[in-house]
């Protein structure tokens, strides 16, 4: 009996994730090398699979299997693994290939456990040399190749990293038969919450147009609401000096210097910030500058526009005061 | 011994191994070239039983190789003509020497010595940048077809026994608390048959291994100075390329030790630092600050009037001497350049022997790989080779050079002409040390100490023209690391920083440090009550705090590899 190479495309809610051709074709090129046949799976519930099962029948592939079940609607792991553990014991294929995607790292390790199996993670190429499976893995960051082979029977595991082959070069069939699989269902303990969109994107300090940024000089974590209120009041960003952020009462995104964001704001405030270098290479292109610092020699008095040696306890709040009966 | 908690339940991916030499500076990079060379001669004649480099590695906690690389530097070639001969042609090299001079410095002027002393002179000797030097040398090993893993540090010996197994790399994308980030990679495991350890002045792996194998017992202990150094641009014809001036005397006084160079290159621009030998008794001592109130020395000020800092850094150098150094040679290991103390301290030079140890050392590893025999008998003719060859000629007459000065500068100079004299011998064969934070003064002893010390104390202000903060020069480092990992400087106990510490010697981490790593904040709830901050990622990786600690209890691992200085053109 010939041997098999199943390709485990990814699919999420009924789109193909594109980089399964890119696996698809990288089983090509090997079974090209074997002479083994190439099949390709897809799992999720009947809707969502209709659309990507007829691309990926397209290609020349021995057969797609559609493997189906109301459970598998969304992604979890103990879903995805209860119905490809059934599947691959019933099929055997000999080596099981996926994209190395964020979804395969979750379930592919516990899958290949499962079955006893081996996978090979990440890797950038494939060959068939002298009658044994290598796979191509990066090492050192991408320094150095190694060349894995895999021990046992089979069935192998491998993922593919993105662009290890061109999706664009995968070859075209005649339509594939498609054979329509009941996913076996399990215990499933993980129950998902509705899909996590993308975070309100994080601060883009470097399109702020005001900026009131702390320093050393606001001493505790409270008295950042000080500043803040400021910042509310003049409808600007808040930012800090790296002590501030390190000690992590600001976000890292919210850092400015040579270790965090450059910026160019109409106007930047600086409070109780002394100056370093590393703070002043990050905000000396702003197009004005206010400082108030206890200390007169405080370096940030040479970059800023207008000094205002003081204690920013009794200024900030009157200021923001002020700022808010101009704005009413 | 304190190291950083290694994570529990994690895989390391093993490599075999031939050789792995951790640390690609000029000792390093000597040793990986020499190997080659050797395996190249012995395939050429023996077709039958050809060896390969596939598995000969140079590990580099740099991101590019030589960026970590800091000194004056002089270069004396008898070494480079052995390994490379005809090197002149094609490496880099600022200038000849030209000329050289000693000037004794007092507060307001300098007195020219009629004669530069014979260790002193350096015609012959070439002005380097050991930065542009290192990565040239670095580039030929690549040719070579031996594998540089620059941005990898060597973390941890590995030991079956008592014998040094390899080494294991740096766990990549850990955080501050040491948990695993989405980028985490766990460290490799490189199983060698033979270890050398490269790693520069006061190694981490070096430290783990003399300590674990209790390797300095009956000898002196290794004794260090910080050079912190800036790279200047001046008008033209104010220094020659190849002119080599040393200074004596001012800032310091005459209870520490140390001295300055300026090196002039070409294009105008110039080396210049300062020494402060690790041996100091006020607390208070700045070595940063040093370099600054040396610049204001009208000597100096006049020279760098007009012209402007490029580049700052600092690295701590070995000149303990001959009496000093570890055994050079055990199982599965092998010690060199400046992690072993290959150092000429009187004449301030270690480049040419670090390259010089190296190539031993890779001879020692060739006869190892080609009889299958890396016991520690093997490895320990080493230790042969190096009595046997010009090192010992020329480290074993200054073997008491350094302790000479213990008691100051004046004995020592007496001391120093008593050991010309006799050939090194001088009183005794062997003169004691004590390692230099013994010498570290407690507050209440500081205090009737002589003054005139205030050009040394404390932090320098500068005025960003010819003078500056330690933040400043710090800038100029090109020091970066990731912000987001564990705190590289292991303190085994800070109650002792924020309790006795401050009581006994005033917190001296935040002075001796030359990139601003440590700080004494208030803390939150007495106040008054001042409790240390760290900022690991100012570090410019030159081991002071290791070395200087008065209570030893600073533990310098290697950070994220990729992080550190980078010094261009040092």
């Amino acid at each position: 009996m010939a041997e098999t190479i199943l390709v485990i495309a990814e699919q999420r809610e009924g789109k193909l994730n594109r980089v399964s051709f890119e696996t698809l074709a990288g089983a090509q090129a090997l079974a090209k090398q074997t002479g083994w046949a190439v099949e390709a799976a897809l799992v999720g519930s009947s809707e969502s699979l209709s659309s990507p099962v007829d691309e990926i029948a397209k290609t020349a592939v021995a057969k797609v299997y559609a493997i189906e079940g109301p459970a598998l609607e969304q992604y979890t792991p103990d879903g995805f693994v209860v119905a490809l553990k059934a599947f691959i014991e019933t099929n055997k294929p000999k080596l099981v290939l996926l994209p190395h995607t964020y979804q395969v790292r979750d379930f592919a390790p516990k899958l290949a456990a499962s079955l006893g199996a081996l996978l090979v993670s990440d890797a950038v190429g494939a060959k068939f040399d002298g009658g044994k499976l290598l796979f191509t893995r990066p090492m050192f960051q991408g320094k150095f190749a190694a060349d894995v082979s895999l021990a046992g029977d089979g069935p192998w595991f491998a993922s593919f990293q993105n662009g290890a082959y061109r999706g664009d070069q995968v070859e075209m069939g005649e339509g594939a038969n498609v054979e329509h699989v009941v996913a076996a269902s399990g215990e499933i303990r993980t129950h998902p919450e509705a899909p996590f969109q993308a975070a309100k994107q994080a601060v883009d300090l470097s399109q702020a147009t005001i900026i009131v940024s702390v320093g050393r000089g606001i001493k505790e974590q409270k008295n950042i609401a000080i500043a803040q209120a400021l910042a509310d009041a003049l409808g600007g960003e808040i930012a800090a000096s790296r002590p501030i952020c390190d000690a992590g009462w600001l976000p890292m995104e919210r850092q400015v210097g040579s270790s965090g964001q450059t910026v160019s704001p109409k106007l930047y405030l600086a409070l109780g910030i002394s100056g370093a270098i590393q703070h002043i290479v990050g905000m000396k292109g702003s197009k004005n500058i206010i400082a108030i610092n206890k200390d007169a020699e405080a370096p940030i008095f040479e970059v800023a526009d207008v000094a205002v040696v003081g204690n920013l306890f009794d200024i900030v709040p009157v200021l923001t005061e002020e700022v808010k009966k101009a704005k009413a | 011994m304190i190291f950083r908690t290694p994570l529990e339940g994690i895989e390391h991916p093993e490599m075999e191994a031939d050789v792995v030499i951790v640390g690609g500076g000029p000792a390093g990079m000597a040793c990986a070239l020499r190997l080659s060379q050797l395996i190249d001669a012995h395939n050429a004649e023996h077709p039958e039983a050809q060896l390969s480099k596939e598995n000969i590695y140079v590990l580099e906690k740099a991101r590019e190789i030589g960026q970590h690389c800091l000194s004056g530097a002089l270069l004396d070639p008898r070494s480079m003509n052995e390994l490379l001969p005809e090197w002149e042609k094609d490496a880099p090299i600022e200038a000849e020497v030209a000329s050289d001079s000693l000037y004794y410095l007092t507060k307001s002027s300098a007195f020219k010595a009629p004669l530069t002393p014979p260790p002193m002179q350096d015609h012959g000797n070439y002005v380097i940048s050991i930065n542009r030097f290192v990565k040239w040398l670095g580039a030929k090993v690549e040719e070579t077809g031996i594998t540089i893993f620059s941005g990898f540090a060597g973390s941890e010996l590995l030991f079956e026994g008592d014998r040094v197994a390899g080494v294991r790399t740096d766990d990549k994308g850990l955080d501050k608390a040491n948990q695993p980030k989405a980028n985490f990679e766990p460290g490799y495991d490189l199983k060698a048959k033979v270890t050398i350890l490269a790693e520069g002045s006061r190694g981490s792996l070096t430290k783990q291994l003399t300590t674990k194998l209790d390797l300095m017992q009956d000898r002196n202990p290794m004794t260090y100075g910080v050079g912190v150094k800036e790279l200047w641009e001046l008008p033209a014809g104010r220094v020659q390329p190849g002119q080599v001036i040393y200074t004596m005397g001012y800032p310091l006084t005459t209870r520490e030790y140390g001295g300055a160079w300026i090196y002039g290159g070409k294009d105008n621009t110039v080396s210049l630092g300062f020494v402060t030998g690790l041996d100091y008794p006020d607390p208070h001592t700045d070595p940063q600050h040093a370099l600054q109130s040396f610049k204001l020395h009208p000597f100096v000020a006049k020279l760098l009037d007009g012209g402007k800092m490029v580049r700052y850094g600092a690295k701590t150098m070995p000149y303990g001497g001959w009496w000093s150094m570890p055994p050079l040679g055990g199982n599965g290991w092998m010690i060199v350049g400046d992690s072993a103390g290959f150092l000429n301290s009187q004449r301030l030079k270690g480049i040419h022997l670090a390259i010089k140890s190296g190539m031993l050392a890779a001879e020692t590893a060739f006869e190892a790989l080609t009889s299958g025999n890396c016991s520690a008998k093997q490895l320990a003719t080493f230790q042969r080779k190096v009595e046997s060859s010009w090192i010992k000629q020329e480290l074993y007459p200054v073997r008491n050079f350094h302790q000479g000065f213990e008691h100051g500068f004046l004995s020592g100079m007496l001391n120093t002409g008593l050991l010309m004299a006799t050939g090194g011998h001088g009183l005794l064969n062997c003169y004691p040390a004590r390692a230099g934070h013994e010498r570290m003064l407690p507050l209440w002893d500081i205090m009737g100490y002589p003054g005139g010390r205030e050009q040394l104390l404390g932090w320098a202000k500068g005025d960003g023209k010819l003078t500056f903060d330690k933040l400043t020069d710090l800038y100029h480092s090109g020091t970066r690391h990731e912000e987001d990992q564990p705190a590289h400087l292991v303190i085994d106990d800070t109650d002792i920083c924020n309790g006795r510490c401050t009581r006994e010697y005033g917190n001296p981490c935040q002075f001796f440090c030359p990139a601003n790593v440590y700080e004494m904040e208030d803390g939150p709830d007495t106040p008054g009550q001042k409790r240390i901050h760290l900022n690991p990622s100012n570090c410019v990786h030159c081991k002071t705090c290791d070395i200087m600690d008065p209570y030893q209890i600073i533990t310098w691992v290697p950070p994220e590899g990729g992080g550190g200085p980078s010094y261009d053109g040092m």
